[in-house]
């Protein structure tokens, strides 16, 4: 690009630059803010059927109309009837678990890439990105017979998913290494002269800088087990107390079921969607900080 | 990495050996209850799982109990009882037999896969004499491989009528295919049939003009033969009428009861006895329940026929003679008259025993008496090919693309062909020559492959290694009926060659490599 | 392309100096791949060339070595024991022992079934006193295959120890000759938390990998080269075996064939990698001006978008996206809607005809997928330099000016690799087909079982191979190696050409 600033023709007076700009720019703000409206409208609007539906009481299957006649919580008391609450347990232990283990294992796997320099880390980064590639559906099949083969199917699903939920995760180190990447390396050099060991550098350098990325990876860890329901289906193998939210409440929209639970199936999902929401909401600020500074490095 | 790395693998180690010795423990065949040879009382407690649909779990808790009350032998039943659809059972049990239920009911399109997986045990002698003279003879072919009785009839309502909106559709129109849809056009209301979604309901067209898609299945649950006319002339005139809904911007893909609820609602819905009680509370006084209407093409009516299903309740294989005895003794109960009778009064499921159809409040069932309508034009669901489910519904996509008869005609041939193939060999295959014979170590059981020259000949890929005194034949699509040459070819020399058929002269000959 | 010297680029303005690094980026990209391949093949020769001084090692290690050395060869850990090191002797003998008793026990039998799968299926027996059926179960091949594999596992990772035990006793002679003291067992711990620390952190990791994820890979690699399925599950119906390339024959058909699947194959590969192009690249512009109009200078209430947005992400798909499924049936809300309001008379095909439904998941995908986006770009937004828009501004660019010559740029640049790992996960985007179509309208296209629809991509077709009628599990897995076999051709080349892959050393 060529320099132009000489070239530049004289600019006009000042004021009236300035007020043509804030003119432009107010229009511009306005139309911006009517667009933002209707994006906003058409992304809230599946939820809010969702939960007008779960409020309707005069009929369960599935209808044309959005608003329900008769209101009520009919919907969410009906489901303590059902196995709705052992379910939603179930989900919630293994993602707190697996949120407080996954969390571990990550860190570990991507502070270990990113601070340290040994031999074969390259081919370990080649090694894990190849396994990336293959399509993980089909190892489900043998994930289960091997946790079946150590117990930990059908009731005891919870743990055997757990089990399986944290031993893959270490192969998502990929944003958390990123941010560690940009954390300067000439911390760890000052602390070292400090004498510190590099469990020290870790815990009392590292960590304090990493919170975003930690928050993250805890973050989107609770949040997966929530929605998972083709493994969770193998695992639990129709064994009711084994199962996850998800996979219950997969089986209810079975030809037979739909009809008499179509409204359940919207309260419960109002229920399974508001931890895992607020919380989103809440640490959204940690959740684009992580993204930010790992995304960029993919 | 050193100190690590074993340290790791000493652990997979003992994951490894623990997994291992579990593995062997469970094939082992000895059973826990199994109980002296010679003795053959079966008083005993055995823990079995069983799976059954949501809404029958509390009934079938019952009725166990009543089995334990009541039955003679001595027998306790503790069972684990898991609601299961009859749709779920089957795709889970051929997932994990060793998972999966002791004992479970699925719909009768899966028995074929079950026994070829190997989830069902045959009955008993004394069970298949009783079960057979019990049973509406329909269900019971559906319950056979071969000669072989695979389950217990649970129930004989898995067929399809018509549901319809009185307010829509005239009483004077349900007659007719043309005017129900005229009817519903009208009114801007939608007519669900699953024809592009689900082979089960496309059929009925098919059965209308008379075609049929006979299938024979062996011993094993394997499939050796069928016997469909879909692309013929009848065919045609199916194909002809379904598109006439097809075309129809009536015409909704599904078979859901909550359609006449939908936002842009259905008049008219055809599925099953399960949708009544979803139905009757949307439509209230409106609901009709009726046959299957005609269709009309060049003149002519045809009314539409459907499958006359059911549904089955397997016992798993065991290990332990005993225990299968006892778990078949308690199959035999739950799908016994009075069960199926009980099963009626809770769940208004139609029963399959014979006594039980001819009670009253059995034939006076409004969902019921639809499905008895519909009887004359039904076919007993026998044992279908599992691809043909996948392949039947193409053929409604198919034909709701044509735009003529020869379209039409095209829709019916892949149909017949994807049939077809599942058995026969490609055209490929059927032309191509191989070498069979006591050569290359093979004793006339492999056929070696050849291939075909610019000049016509074939020669074979590889080359043989043969002895003086070796035997061997060409012949043509892996089939005795073309094969040279008439005597087995005898070779002369030791030596490696290429062996060389050259079709027009029918000559056999050997060319040194 | 004019090319800087080192000096001569430091001495450009820093806008300019941006540009030619992006410049670079693309002129680099043949020669990138050129690099790549040399480097493959640099690293097969590597290979081989190492094995041989491994054996050249090992030999004369025996040859020189003192007779505790000798020994170790026999006995693992003998030698470290003999030295003092009793805690890495101990573990390298327990290893030892603990494979001797394995393959005694129970690693003999599934090697030694390995290359049959088994030789005896279940036997279905009459008992004529409790007039009954049993079943007897004898070998079972799915179990054969899995403990076969791990059994040759643990005899790789035993020749490996072995291999270390020996480097161990050649270290140890040289520096008890010379002279010093050997560490003891307190020193290898202490040394797991300071200069052996990356040993300790990726100790569970990788244990986890290689067991959960590693393995079942290898296994499903293996089951395309088998002929799995449902009737003939190895266990309680039919033993299954070997059969070679033929499970990749009939889907490609290079040979004679029964069915063609070739041209179904490619139809579907086509149709995945449409979507994920679009899928990637809709969310990417459509999230990043979603960004953008947020971020802008006088926008309010910036957090309450932002939050809205981000519903997609929080609540789970299984529920919303199922939702939305209904909403665009054939009788569902959307159709309901615009034929009340007289917009249309017929409803519209959204699930129905292919192409409309192929457009409708890459529309609803958005609605997932720009919130993501949205996060991403607002915190990549903050951090391009401000004095970059200062000096465009002064050169007289307009917004759409700054639009593409910096804003999408810097984009690009920064979040190349997020761009190519968000390729390959919509490829494999299972989610959003199956819970919005299920594949549907069903596909004329002829295809191993399965109930093949338009919409299915590798992954969904995959998947209901395996569930549907007859589990054509081999068939699934040949699918599962071809997707990664474009993966990875996707994968490699560009990644091998990111710049921010490259310079991992720029950032610290």
């Amino acid at each position: 690009m060529k320099k132009k600033k000489t070239q530049l023709p004289e600019l006009p007076p000042k004021a009236k630059q300035h007020m043509g700009m804030k003119a432009r720019n107010a229009i511009s703000n306005t139309l911006i803010h009517i667009l933002l409206i209707v994006i906003t409208i058409i992304w809230l609007v599946p939820f809010v059927c969702i939960i007008l539906q779960s409020f309707r009481c005069e009929s369960s299957y599935m209808v044309g109309y959005v608003i329900p006649k008769e209101w009520g919580f009919d919907n969410y008391i009906a489901l303590f009837d059902t196995d709705f609450p052992k379910w939603y347990l179930n989900t919630f232990i293994t993602a707190v678990i697996t949120a407080l283990l996954q969390t571990v294992i990550v860190l570990c796997m991507s502070y270990t890439l990113s601070r340290f320099r040994f031999k074969g880390r390259k081919l370990l980064m080649r090694f894990m990105l190849i396994l990336g590639m293959f399509p993980g559906m089909l190892t489900m099949i043998i994930l289960y017979r091997v946790l079946k083969d150590i117990g930990m199917t059908e009731a005891n699903a919870v743990p055997g998913l757990i089990l399986v939920y944290i031993a893959s995760s270490g192969m998502g180190y990929y944003v958390s290494k990123g941010f560690f990447d940009t954390i300067p390396k000439s911390l760890d050099e000052a602390a070292r002269i400090d004498g510190a060991t590099r469990l020290q550098i870790l815990t009392k350098v590292i960590l304090p800088l990493a919170k975003p990325i930690v928050i993250y990876t805890i973050l989107t860890a609770f949040m997966a087990p929530w929605g998972d329901f083709v493994f969770a289906r193998y695992v639990s193998m129709n064994v009711s107390s084994g199962m996850n939210v998800a996979v219950g409440l997969f089986s209810w929209l079975n030809k037979d079921m739909i009809d008499g639970r179509y409204t359940m199936f919207c309260a419960a999902g109002v229920l399974v969607a508001l931890p895992v929401a607020l919380l989103f909401i809440f640490l959204q600020k940690y959740y684009v900080e992580g993204v930010t500074g790992g995304a960029v490095k993919g | 990495m050193k100190k690590l790395l074993a340290l790791f693998l000493a652990l997979c180690m003992c994951l490894c050996v623990f997994a291992g010795c579990g593995a062997k423990k469970t094939d082992d065949p000895a059973g826990d209850d199994a109980g002296d040879a010679g003795e053959t009382t079966l008083a005993g407690t055995y823990k079995i799982k069983v799976w059954v649909a949501e809404n029958a779990v509390d009934l079938t808790t019952k009725q166990i109990k009543d089995f334990n009350d009541s039955n003679e032998d001595g027998i306790v039943i503790e069972a684990t009882i898991e609601p299961v659809g009859e749709g779920d059972a089957a795709t889970s049990m051929t997932t994990d037999i060793e998972a999966g239920a002791d004992l479970y009911c699925f719909a009768q399109d899966q028995a074929a896969r079950l026994i070829q997986s190997g989830a069902l045990s045959k009955l008993g002698v004394a069970a298949a004499e009783k079960v057979s003279a019990d049973n509406a003879s329909g269900v019971v072919a559906a319950a056979k491989s071969g000669d072989d009785l695979y389950a217990y009839p649970l129930t004989a309502d898995n067929g399809y009528f018509m549901y319809y909106d009185k307010s829509v559709v005239k009483e004077e129109s349900i007659d007719s295919l043309e005017a129900i849809i005229a009817d519903c056009e009208a009114a801007g209301k939608n007519f669900s049939y699953e024809l592009e979604g689900s082979a089960w309901y496309t059929a009925s067209f098919f059965f209308a003009t008379g075609c049929h898609s006979d299938w024979t299945v062996d011993n094993d649950g394997a499939f050796t033969a069928v016997d469909d006319d879909f692309n013929s002339a009848n065919g045609l005139i199916a194909a002809k009428g379904m598109q006439k809904l097809l075309a129809s911007d009536c015409y909704n893909n599904s078979s859901a009861g909550a359609d006449f609820a939908a936002a842009i609602p259905s008049a008219v819905v055809i599925s099953g006895t399960w949708d009544y009680e979803t139905v009757k509370g949307i439509l209230g006084d409106n609901l009709g329940v009726t046959d299957l209407p005609s269709f009309n093409v060049d003149g002519k009516d045809y009314h539409l026929g459907s499958f006359n299903g059911c549904k089955l309740m397997g016992v798993k294989p065991q290990a332990d003679a005993k225990k299968a005895a006892a778990i078949h003794k308690l199959a035999q109960y739950l799908t016994s008259e009075k069960a199926q009778m009980e099963r009626f009064d809770t769940l208004s499921w139609g029963p399959a025993n014979l006594k039980a159809q001819q009670a009253e409040k059995v034939q006076e069932s409004p969902a019921l008496v639809a499905l008895l309508a519909q009887a004359p034009y039904s076919v007993p669901q026998g044992q279908i090919h599992g691809s043909w489910w996948d392949i039947g519904k193409a053929v409604a996509t198919n034909i709701k693309a044509a735009t003529d008869d020869a379209g039409l005609q095209a829709a019916l041939d892949t149909y017949k062909t994807a049939i077809d193939g599942l058995f026969s060999l490609s055209e490929e295959v059927k032309n191509a020559y191989t070498v069979i014979g006591a050569v290359n170590g093979s004793n006339w059981d492999k056929d070696f492959e050849m291939v075909k020259g610019d000049d016509g000949k074939w020669t074979s890929k590889d080359a043989f290694e043969l002895k003086a005194g070796d035997e061997f034949k060409v012949r043509q699509g892996l089939n005795w009926d073309v094969a040279y040459p008439a005597d087995n070819f005898k070779v002369e020399a030791d030596g490696t060659y290429y062996i060389v058929f050259d079709p027009a002269a029918e000559t056999v000959e050997l060319v040194a490599a | 392309m004019k090319k800087y010297s080192d000096l001569e680029y430091l001495k450009l303005p820093k806008f300019k100096r941006f540009l030619y690094t992006v410049l670079c980026f693309f002129v680099g990209i043949p020669g990138g791949i050129l690099a790549f391949l040399k480097k493959i093949g640099a690293g097969i020769v590597g290979f081989f060339v190492g094995i041989k001084d491994e054996f050249v090692d090992i030999g004369t290690t025996f040859a020189n070595g003192d007779w505790k050395t000798k020994i170790s060869f026999f006995i693992m850990g003998f030698g470290s024991i003999a030295r003092g090191q009793i805690l890495r002797g101990l573990l390298f003998f327990l290893f030892e022992v603990a494979f001797i008793v394995y393959m005694i026990f129970a690693g003999g039998y599934w090697l030694s079934m390995l290359p049959s799968l088994g030789h005896r299926g279940p036997e279905v027996v009459y008992d004529p006193i409790y007039d009954a059926y049993v079943t007897k179960y004898f070998d079972n091949s799915f179990k054969i295959l899995l403990y076969g594999v791990l059994t040759l596992f643990f005899i790789i990772a035993l020749i490996y120890t072995w291999r270390l035990n020996i480097k161990q006793n050649k270290i140890s002679e040289q520096i008890l000759r010379s002279g010093k003291k050997l560490k003891s067992g307190k020193d290898d711990l202490r040394s797991l938390v300071d200069d052996q620390f990356h040993k300790t952190l990726l100790a569970l990791p990788l244990t986890g990998i290689i067991v959960f994820t590693m393995m079942p890979i290898i296994f499903m690699i293996l089951v395309a080269f088998t002929n799995y399925d449902g009737a003939h599950n190895g266990y309680s119906n039919n033993l299954f075996t070997w059969v070679g390339l033929d499970n990749f024959n009939s889907l490609l058909s290079w040979s004679k064939g029964d069915v063609s699947y070739a041209a179904t194959f490619g139809e579907v590969l086509t149709w995945t990698l449409i979507w994920a192009f679009f899928a990637t690249f809709t969310n990417y512009f459509l999230g990043m001006l979603v960004a953008m109009m947020i971020n802008k200078k006088g926008i309010r209430i910036k957090k309450f978008w932002r939050t809205c947005l981000v519903f997609t992400i929080a609540v789970p798909q299984f529920i919303s996206l199922l939702y939305v499924s209904k909403m665009f049936a054939q009788n569902g809300l959307i159709n309901g809607f615009l034929k009340n309001m007289g917009l249309i008379e017929k409803a519209l095909p959204f699930w129905t005809d292919p192409t409309w439904a192929r457009i409708t998941v890459i529309i609803i995908n958005i609605w997932i997928g720009i919130p993501y986006l949205m996060l991403i770009a607002t915190g990549i937004l903050m951090n391009i330099p401000k004095d970059l828009y200062e000096s465009a501004k002064v050169d007289g660019a307009g917004p759409v000016m700054q639009y593409t010559k910096i804003t999408l740029p810097y984009m690009l640049f920064v979040t190349g690799p997020y761009l190519l790992t968000s390729f390959t996960s919509n490829m494999n985007n299972f989610n959003v087909i199956y819970l919005l179509t299920g594949g549907a309208p069903t596909s004329t296209l002829p295809s191993p079982g399965g109930n093949l629809g338009e919409t299915d991509l590798l992954i969904t077709w995959l998947f209901k191979l395996t569930t549907f009628e007859e589990a054509k599990y081999y068939m699934a897995s040949v699918i599962g190696i071809l997707v990664f076999v474009v993966v990875a051709l996707i994968s490699l080349v560009v990644y091998n050409l990111l710049p921010s892959t490259k310079n991992e050393e720029d950032f610290q």
